[in-house]
């Protein structure tokens, strides 16, 4: 999950570089790079939150 | 070797720690005490006409300094009784004080309004009979003519103030209540700016126990440094102004101006020294990462980002030489940092939900004991309330709130009151709640918002240019729910406290503002800065209030769709990136916040940084150093609010006496 979430918002900042360079900043593509960096922080989170589940039962059991 | 991941989680639960002096470890006591409430209303009462009347006079109210006054009074009392003050009861004396002395300040729109509706620029741009009778009675009736507030003409605006009073109450309680839970106990932000408070009111408590501690010493260290750079900042400007034509600074204020001097190498780059080094002191309380990450952006984008990128492919392309920093931030706003400042602001809530609905998700699935991050569950005896009754109490004030308006104005879209309030408000405030738990201030501002929701509605009366909207902002209040947390105040003592006094001090306010506008018409020359910038203020409301007649408006042109999604989809690229390259999460806030801000305004602040981190921890360890800096600070902000008091009171004395010619 984690390099999943690192893959998406990598790909979401190159996708707002191109957006930029290429496109000339036109918010609509530029929003749409924002939709997938959300995506991807998103990912982070919750994979930060449930890792740390993971960690705090394995944690309980020992 | 590669850096091992350290949980936003982990990294903000250390922070918050750093500024959890007592290990998170404290008994909660009521602070509300009969002596308190007396001491409150006295001290308070008192200084409240002399704060109204400062403020017609001079401009400043004084009234920071007031609550600083009360408390040294109620100890210095303590002490010579043999009795001993508690930081419960001293904090809410402040609180107490600081409501007390700003009571009569609300009624001031009446007074302002019942001289805008007769001045002849109401006249000549045709709003003077425009003006809705719930703001103030006619220009020719009894109560305006007569300067009475106590007159029945005034019971419609003044009914109609109390009941939106009574409403707001509710509203800003309830809302930040339920914020304050979300970011402070959920999400364990630090809320650096709250011990400032709080270690202020716990150091001057000390002074009355038997034995004084370290914090009466740090205290008085902060205060002295506090009166001797008010006094060199603001003293010397005031006394000298009084004899002079010409004040002395000794210091530039508010700051000395180096744009035009790097505009050679860095066109449309601003850099402005700030010359209060009062700021030091934030920097001492503020996480180094923040302030450290806060120049560095702030750096690259004044001397990088500005000058060669924005301005050679003229998206900053209002910049001329010769500006100074007020001219070239005015254009560069203009030209793009309005509009992606409002993007950066929009990443804030984005970030926040990211890290908070995984919590949510996850909270029924673990245990784990309050106080901790993640868990809803406040500490036990805090005087907490039941979150559905806040969010009940949050929908009955709102919704009465957009009805009295719909009232007010009934011809205005309903869909923009609810759109405002519930839904603009709820993101608005999380986002400032979040800024200031990680910040300690506010970053998040939609500018001109009024007027894009007027054209937007294509509503063309000038009624609701008067009218309040639904656009709140409870964010900034959270913080002194932490500062109660912090001195183990209780909640429920602190609201008790709040609603005890607030109809004396609504009736109080109506009397003391009526008797002040009995002694002589304002403006006049009794009170010679009203009389000098009132008339400039009512020809620029004027100005405003038929600013979108033709439908143009230059400041409205100025927001672009593509740079503020430039400065959202940048900002959570930022934050992504971070996050690969395990960065801490609070560099962020830094980096944002300082991109398209002036270096210049932070030098004093990363210069109490930078001491704070390579020579204060070094000389008293990390956890004594941040045991005595918000001491440091609220004894610092007591002594400069009292030297400020005093020179304005000599001002105004030397003012108030007239030397004849003969």
């Amino acid at each position: 999950m984690e390099k999943i979430a690192s893959f998406v918002i990598i790909l979401g900042t190159f996708l707002w570089l191109f957006s930029i360079i290429v496109f000339e900043g036109r918010w609509q593509w530029q929003m749409f790079s924002a939709l997938v960096l959300i995506l991807g922080i998103f990912c982070a989170h919750f994979w930060e939150e449930l890792r740390d589940t993971g960690n705090s039962e394995e944690g309980d059991e020992g | 070797m590669a850096r091992e991941r350290v949980t936003q989680a982990d990294e903000w639960q250390a922070w918050a720690q750093r500024y959890d002096i007592e290990g998170g470890i404290r008994t909660f006591e009521s602070g509300l005490t009969v002596k308190v409430f007396v001491g409150a209303l006295f001290v308070g009462l008192l200084m409240m006409p002399g704060s109204i009347y400062l403020s017609y006079v001079s401009g400043e109210s004084g009234a920071g300094a007031a609550p600083w006054v009360a408390v040294i009074l109620f100890t210095e009392l303590a002490r010579r009784s043999f009795t001993t003050a508690r930081r419960q009861e001293l904090y809410m004396l402040l609180g107490l004080t600081g409501a007390a002395v700003g009571s009569g300040m609300q009624y001031r729109s009446f007074i302002w309004y019942a001289y805008f509706i007769n001045t002849p620029q109401a006249a000549s741009y045709e709003i003077a009979d425009k003006i809705p009778e719930w703001v103030v009675p006619a220009g020719d009736s009894v109560g305006v003519l007569t300067r009475s507030l106590l007159h029945p003409d005034w019971l419609l605006p003044i009914g109609i103030y109390l009941v939106g009073k009574l409403l707001g109450t509710l509203r800003s309680v309830s809302a930040q209540y339920i914020l304050f839970r979300l970011t402070a106990d959920l999400e364990r932000l630090p809320y650096p700016m709250a011990p400032i408070t709080a270690q202020g009111a716990t150091a001057l408590a000390e002074t009355t126990g038997k034995e004084e501690t370290w914090r009466w010493r740090v205290f008085s260290i902060g205060s002295m440094a506090g009166l001797i750079w008010g006094f060199l900042y603001i003293g010397v400007p005031s006394l000298t102004g009084v004899m002079m034509s010409q004040p002395i600074q000794i210091l530039k204020i508010p700051w000395i101006d180096f744009t035009q001097s790097i505009e050679g190498f860095a066109p449309t780059g601003v850099f402005a020294f700030r010359t209060d080094f009062g700021q030091m002191l934030f920097g001492f309380v503020l996480p180094f990462p923040i302030v450290m990450t806060e120049f560095i952006a702030a750096m690259a984008t004044q001397f990088v980002l500005n000058p060669q990128i924005l301005y050679r492919f003229e998206i900053l392309h209002q910049w001329k030489p010769g500006l100074d920093v007020r001219g070239v931030g005015l254009f560069n706003g203009l030209d793009f940092w309005m509009s992606c400042g409002m993007g950066k602001s929009f990443s804030f809530a984005v970030v926040g939900m990211a890290a908070s609905v995984p919590m949510l998700f996850k909270m029924g699935r673990t245990k784990k004991t309050a106080g901790e991050r993640g868990v809803f569950a406040p500490p036990p005896n805090r005087g907490d309330f039941p979150i559905w009754l806040m969010g009940l109490l949050w929908f009955v004030g709102m919704g009465g709130f957009v009805w009295l308006i719909h009232w007010m104005v009934p011809n205005f879209p309903l869909s923009f009151l609810l759109g405002f309030a519930f839904l603009y408000t709820p993101l608005n405030s999380y986002i400032t709640a979040r800024t200031f738990g990680v910040l300690g201030r506010d970053l998040f501002d939609i500018p001109y918002l009024h007027e894009i929701t007027f054209i937007l509605s294509r509503y063309e009366e000038v009624d609701i240019w008067f009218a309040p909207l639904p656009d709140e902002d409870y964010g900034r209040g959270t913080q002194s729910w932490r500062v109660l947390e912090l001195t183990g105040t209780t909640f429920t003592s602190n609201l008790a406290g709040t609603l005890l006094i607030m109809p004396i001090l609504i009736v109080s306010g109506i009397v003391v503002m009526h008797f002040i506008w009995k002694i002589a018409p304002i403006p006049s020359a009794q009170y010679p800065y009203a009389q000098m910038m009132w008339p400039i203020n009512a020809t620029n409301e004027c100005l405003w209030k038929t600013s979108l007649r033709d439908g143009n408006s230059e400041m409205l042109q100025a927001i672009r769709g593509d740079y503020v999604a430039a400065g959202f989809t940048g900002s959570l690229a930022i934050y992504g990136m971070l996050w690969v390259f395990k960065l801490p999460s609070m560099w962020f806030y830094g980096i944002v916040g300082g991109i398209g801000a002036d270096p210049g305004s932070m030098m004093a602040r990363l210069l109490g940084a930078v001491i704070g981190r390579f020579y204060m921890i070094k000389r008293f360890g990390m956890k004594r150093w941040y045991m005595f800096n918000p001491v440091l600070a609220a004894g610092f902000a007591c002594g400069v609010g009292l030297i400020g008091m005093g020179t304005v009171a000599i001002a105004l004395v030397s003012k108030a006496v007239i030397v004849k010619p003969f």
